[in-house]
């Protein structure tokens, strides 16, 4: 009787509380997302999944939980908070990318760099609403739309933080389409929607395609060292697509090591959400944040394409600022679904790709950057 | 601390700033290379030619004349004759470089000089960028 007494008090129904049950729900909630809606399933598929793990409630001490020592799933949250996992994505994203549109159109780099002014007025937001410079910056970055970088700088800045800013960053990333149609229908009017962009008068050589990653790597982190561990990694894996000696290894980056690193990252950190954790007036300050952050870099996008306007005499389709956000391909989808629902004839895509590959690059800058004026 | 304050006591506006300027520079420094450098590999790819052909008149011009095979010197109606049918092989209009290609492959003595004799003796005419084509 003792035996079985112990034994009931030792499972979760007995351990649970209100929060774990607040926790799961949300944990069903994404997988709901991700399974019914299709929005972003391969990353809210797995966090969803790891939120519902890793709030299953348990005697603490027995090495089970993500935050004990000697756990199946602390060894995996190693890859987190260590940066390792954002790295590795990072290396199949830049296998899976390709810079031909924004080498054909190098002055939409512009626009990715424009729609990064979200970070930094998150970062004051952010010690205005009482945040520490670290808690502000690892807030800041989710204006990125990045998560990845999100988590990775989280992981250097505030540990602590991980959970609510990549679950607020991967949110907001796969809430785009309800996000950012809005803004750009707000910032722009309809004769500027109508703007076609012309399509690039040359063709981009292979040598070009060669050269981009090293001038890349090279220029990007003498600037920003800090963001070598995303960038070095980023045109590693795309210096290896485009060389084309070794397409297996190319292969291999943009499927199956991007694949298991984006598996273990989704699931270790919606473990890492616990309810005691999360559920604090804080995960709700970045939650508002990470709004915030979003909506300020796709409208800081538009308005310095319409900036760009002013003088050029060749128009840009202020729609493409809203592709400057790192959220690969979702927001050049949007953009371009917005431009066709004006007119059907326009195509915006591969343009919108173009500023949205500038958005990664610049949103790693930025990490590095924040990186560095917090470090210590 | 809250607000105004607390921006200024953590330096957030120099931070702000000074973070926006790095990352605006960086990506214009990038965009004005990267509109230039397919300028800088076509500067480059034309060195390349350039070395090539000087390469390959100083060869034909170090060839003693009488190491010219007489069949060259004679008969450049039968030259003609002879290699036509690999000229058209490559359609109306042909780059010198793959009639060279074409000739080798098939065994034709000296393709170079072939080549260079059709071109003196008005078989091969240029057509500009690059391109020739046989004189009908």
């Amino acid at each position: 009787m003792d035996l079985l007494l112990q034994f009931l008090t030792n499972t979760g129904y007995y351990l649970a509380d209100y929060r774990n049950l607040i926790m799961i729900v949300i944990g069903c909630l994404f997988l709901y997302l991700a399974i019914a809606k299709e929005y972003e399933p391969l990353l809210l598929l797995p966090i969803g999944f790891g939120v519902i793990v890793g709030n299953i409630p348990f005697f603490k001490g027995f090495g089970l939980g993500i935050y004990e020592n000697n756990s199946v799933l602390h060894y995996l949250y190693f890859g987190v908070t260590t940066g390792l996992y954002p790295s590795i994505v990072f290396l199949g994203l830049g296998a899976m990318t390709d810079f031909t549109s924004l080498l054909e159109r190098p002055k939409l780099m512009l626009l990715g760099a424009a729609a990064q002014m979200g970070i930094y007025f998150t970062l004051l937001s952010g010690l205005a609403l009482g945040f520490l410079p670290k808690e502000a910056a690892s807030v800041a970055i989710i204006g990125g739309a990045d998560g990845p970088t999100s988590i990775f700088l989280t992981a250097k800045l505030a540990p602590h933080l991980i959970g609510p800013v990549a679950i607020a960053a991967y949110s907001y990333m796969a809430l785009i389409p309800i996000i950012q149609p809005p803004i750009m229908r707000l910032l722009t009017s309809r004769k500027e929607r109508l703007i076609k962009m012309p399509e690039p008068k040359r063709t981009v050589t292979r040598k070009e395609l060669l050269c981009f990653p090293v001038i890349g790597i090279i220029l990007c982190c003498f600037l920003a060292p800090a963001s070598i561990p995303l960038l070095g990694t980023f045109f590693f894996g795309n210096m290896m697509k485009v060389s084309g000696v070794v397409d297996r290894l190319a292969k291999t980056a943009a499927s199956s090591i991007i694949d298991i690193a984006t598996i273990f990252l989704g699931l270790t950190v919606g473990a890492s959400t616990q309810g005691d954790v999360f559920l604090t007036p804080k995960s709700v300050m970045i939650f508002c944040l990470g709004a915030v952050a979003f909506s300020i870099a796709t409208a800081s996008g538009i308005l310095f394409a319409k900036f760009m306007n002013l003088f050029m005499k060749e128009k840009i389709n202020p729609l493409l600022g809203a592709a400057g956000v790192s959220a690969v391909p979702g927001s050049a989808r949007e953009v371009h679904l917005v431009g066709q629902h004006e007119d059907p004839t326009n195509f915006l895509l591969m343009h919108a790709m173009a500023c949205n590959s500038s958005g990664v690059i610049g949103s790693a800058i930025c990490a590095g950057i924040l990186w560095s004026f917090n470090v210590g | 601390m809250n607000g105004f304050e607390a921006i200024s006591y953590y330096n957030g506006w120099a931070q702000a700033v000074a973070g926006a300027l790095i990352v605006m520079t960086g990506l214009s420094l990038l965009a004005l290379i990267v509109s230039q450098l397919y300028k800088i590999v076509e500067f480059s790819e034309n060195l390349g030619k350039n070395k090539d052909s000087a390469r390959v008149k100083k060869k034909e011009d170090d060839l003693p004349a009488d190491t010219v095979p007489d069949l060259l010197k004679v008969d450049i109606n039968g030259l003609g004759e002879l290699s036509r049918p690999y000229a058209d092989k490559l359609g109306d209009s042909f780059q010198l470089r793959e009639l060279y290609d074409i000739f080798q492959k098939n065994s034709l003595p000296h393709p170079h000089l072939t080549i260079r004799s059709l071109r003196e003796a008005g078989k091969i005419v240029p057509l500009g960028d690059g391109m020739f084509c046989w004189n009908r």
